[in-house]
Formats: structure tokens, C-alpha cells, sequence
């Protein structure tokens, strides 16, 4: 009796889960392709809205709009992993604590740049359609005094997880079909001093 | 001999007076009854047809007609045929104003079409050259300047902005005119072309769709 249970469970299992696969046929390579690329392209929007919110030149209305851009390039409750070459400990923050601490940070002058920036993980589809990958960049961070000296300098390699899922919405009567790109948990990998 | 030769010149003189001076008569303008009664009736006959619209002249054509009908003097015989003209030139003179008037009304259609057509164009260029200015604005306040510009066009600044990724219906995640202009600013880049503009009634665009390049 119990293996005619545990064999129509399994047949129920294997055909709902075939019927999720089969809702979704698979992406064309070109399809792929632009999500791949949409996906980059918001760790690449991340780049520009950390250095904005960092750099001291950016007027403080400016930053605080540019928090609000770079939040709702994450999931909720995201977090963003912070580390210094004075602590052994990594933190981790929630993304708007972390934007605002890089607003505020106590220097004079900040350079931050990202480069490097490439998947480790490819996007691959999971059971219920959503496409998860991981992108890895490399931050170089400069903080300067107000002489204008360089007192804080280090390089992190972070892992950033991407979640890239295919949405519905009614636009003019228009049945529109979006990818939601959302980003992860920002993982640091290594802090170096260059 | 002679005698008789005189009286036959005389006569010859004569008949030659009276021959030429009937010739002249008739090339002076002066008709026969047989020449005036066509004359009626063609001009009975052609001033019908305009009246009755039964003619394929132009208006000109019909006017240049009723003026060659008015050299002959109807007035004594036939005053019918003078009404007839009469009357023709006012409906010559009706049907000529109502043309020019809906020729002019064609015109200032014709005109306004082009006024449109030439603002959509100004607004397409508009709107895909500051996209650019905005993206290569040499600070924060250039570039809210262009924002503002931009904005103008809008219905909104929450009208809707659809990028697309594709032509498999692959777009991104539906934005605002607001928070797009915005994103062109701090990313200092435009990575796509204006593909489709959706404009309310006061030419103001309701929806801007872009494509990747």
C-alpha cells in the first residue's frame, strides 16, 4: 500500500513539475542572450548609483534620490556584506543602511569603482521559472583626507546574486511581458589592500 | 459707240458700289435673321446647360461663353436670353466663391495637417535629442535643465516609459518619464533608440516606447 502512495505521489510530483517546465518553454539563445544582459546591465546601473552616492560631490537631494534608484534594484531584504582591512569581521547590512553609510562615510573625498564586472554563475532556470545567476565584481575604494591625502585604500571581490524572473502587467490595453531583474544578497569574497 | 460705252461703265461703276457696299455691311457685324436665329439658339441652348448644370466647362469656360453670348445684343428680340445671362453670371459668380471658399478651407486643412505632422517631428527629434543632452549633460544642473525640457512633452512625468529588449516581446521592467529621464542622468549613457510615441489629444506624449540598440 505504501508503495502505491509513494508512486502516485511521485507521479503527481513529476507531471506538476513537468507542467511548470512546460508553461514556460525554453528561452531561444537570443532570448537568453538580453536577459543575460539586462541582468549585467543593473550591476552595472549598481556601479554608477554607489559611486554617485558615495562621491562628497554629489549634492544631498541628488544622493538621496540615487538611494531610492539603487534600492529598488534589490530584492527586499537583500543584504550588502562590508569589510575593512582593520577588521576581520564582514557585515552585513540591509541595502538602504548600507547606501546611507556610503553616503555619509567620513572622509573628504571617496573614490569608488567597480570593474571587472562578469557572471561566475550563469543564469540558469529554476523549477518555477525564475533565472538565478551570480555576478562577481571587484570594488576599488579610496578614501582621502582634507589635504587631499589618501588614508583608506582596499579592493573587494563581491558576489552578487541575480534573480531574473518573466512578468505580466496591463499597459494602454497592452499585455506586456517584462523581466523582473532583481539583485541579492552582495557577498564579499576577499578584501585586499589594492 | 461711245455714248453707249459710258452709260455701260456707269452701270458697271454702279453695281460695283452696290455689290461692295453689301459686302461691307455684312463683315461689319450686321447678321442676317437666318445668322441671328442661330445665334439665339446656341446661346438659348448653351445658357441652359449652365443653368441646369448639364455642361462639362470649367467655370472659366462657362464664364468666357456667357461673355462671347453677352456681344450680341439680345435685348430688343429676345430680353428671355438677357435674363438667362443674368442669371448665369450670378450662379457663375455663386459656384465661384463657394469653390474658392472650400478651396481655401482645403487649403488651411491641408495646412494644419503639415503644422501637426511637422510638431510630431519636432517632437520625435525632441524627445530622442534629449534623451542625449540629458546623458551628456556637463553637470547635475544641465542635465535637470534638459529633465525639465524633456518633461514638457510628457502627458505626465509618471506617463508610461517601455523598454524593449527584442522584438520577441522581451521587455524591461516598465519605468516612468520621470524616473527614466532621471536614469539617463546618472548613468551618463543612452543605450537605446526611440522605437514608438503614443501622444494624447494636446500632442502630449503618453507613452514612450525605446528600444535597445
Amino acid at each position: 500500500m505504501k508503495k502505491v502512495l509513494f508512486a502516485i505521489a511521485f507521479a503527481f510530483f513529476a507531471l506538476t513539475g513537468y507542467q511548470a517546465f512546460a508553461q514556460e518553454p525554453e528561452l531561444s539563445p537570443e532570448r537568453k542572450q538580453a536577459i543575460d544582459s539586462l541582468a549585467l546591465e543593473k550591476v552595472r546601473d549598481l556601479s554608477k548609483y554607489v559611486k554617485l552616492i558615495g562621491s562628497k560631490n554629489t549634492p544631498w537631494s541628488e544622493a538621496n534620490r540615487v538611494i531610492d534608484r539603487a534600492e529598488e534594484l534589490f530584492a527586499p531584504d537583500a543584504e550588502i556584506g562590508v569589510s575593512s582591512l582593520s577588521k576581520t569581521k564582514i557585515e552585513y547590512y540591509k541595502v538602504r543602511k548600507y547606501l546611507e553609510r556610503l553616503m555619509r562615510l567620513n572622509y573628504d573625498r571617496v573614490e569608488i569603482d567597480w570593474y571587472k564586472i562578469q557572471y561566475v554563475s550563469d543564469l540558469q532556470r529554476q523549477p518555477d521559472g525564475t533565472y538565478v545567476g551570480v555576478i562577481t565584481i571587484f570594488q576599488t575604494f579610496k578614501g582621502y583626507d582634507a589635504e587631499g591625502r589618501l588614508v583608506y585604500q582596499d579592493t573587494t571581490k563581491k558576489d552578487i546574486t541575480v534573480y531574473v524572473k518573466r512578468k505580466e502587467t496591463q499597459i494602454g490595453g497592452r499585455l506586456i511581458g517584462f523581466w523582473d531583474v532583481l539583485l541579492g544578497d552582495m557577498r564579499v569574497k576577499e578584501t585586499t589592500h589594492k | 459707240m461711245v455714248k453707249n460705252l459710258k452709260s455701260i461703265i456707269i452701270i458697271a461703276m454702279i453695281a460695283l458700289v452696290t455689290i461692295s457696299g453689301a459686302t461691307s455691311c455684312k463683315s461689319s457685324g450686321k447678321m442676317t435673321r437666318k445668322e441671328y436665329k442661330a445665334k439665339v439658339e446656341q446661346a438659348t441652348k448653351d445658357l441652359n446647360a449652365i443653368l441646369n448644370d448639364e455642361t462639362s466647362w470649367s467655370l472659366e469656360e462657362q464664364l468666357d461663353r456667357v461673355n462671347e453670348i453677352k456681344k450680341v445684343d439680345f435685348s430688343k428680340k429676345n430680353p428671355e436670353i438677357v435674363e438667362m445671362i443674368d442669371r448665369a453670371e450670378a450662379k457663375i459668380a455663386r459656384e465661384m466663391e463657394e469653390r474658392d471658399r472650400l478651396a481655401e478651407i482645403q487649403r488651411l486643412e491641408e495646412e494644419q495637417r503639415l503644422r501637426e505632422m511637422a510638431e510630431q517631428n519636432q517632437a520625435n527629434r525632441g524627445i530622442a535629442d534629449l534623451l542625449n543632452l540629458i546623458a551628456n549633460a556637463k553637470d547635475v544642473n544641465a542635465a535637470n535643465s534638459y529633465i525639465k525640457e524633456a518633461l514638457q512633452l510628457f502627458e505626465s512625468p509618471d506617463a508610461v516609459v517601455l523598454i524593449r529588449l527584442n522584438n520577441y516581446g522581451d521587455y524591461d521592467r516598465p519605468t516612468t518619464a520621470v524616473n527614466y529621464l532621471n536614469y539617463l542622468k546618472d548613468q551618463k549613457k543612452v543605450t537605446v533608440n526611440v522605437d514608438n510615441i503614443k501622444y494624447n489629444a494636446e500632442n502630449k506624449i503618453t507613452e514612450l516606447e525605446l528600444i535597445k540598440k
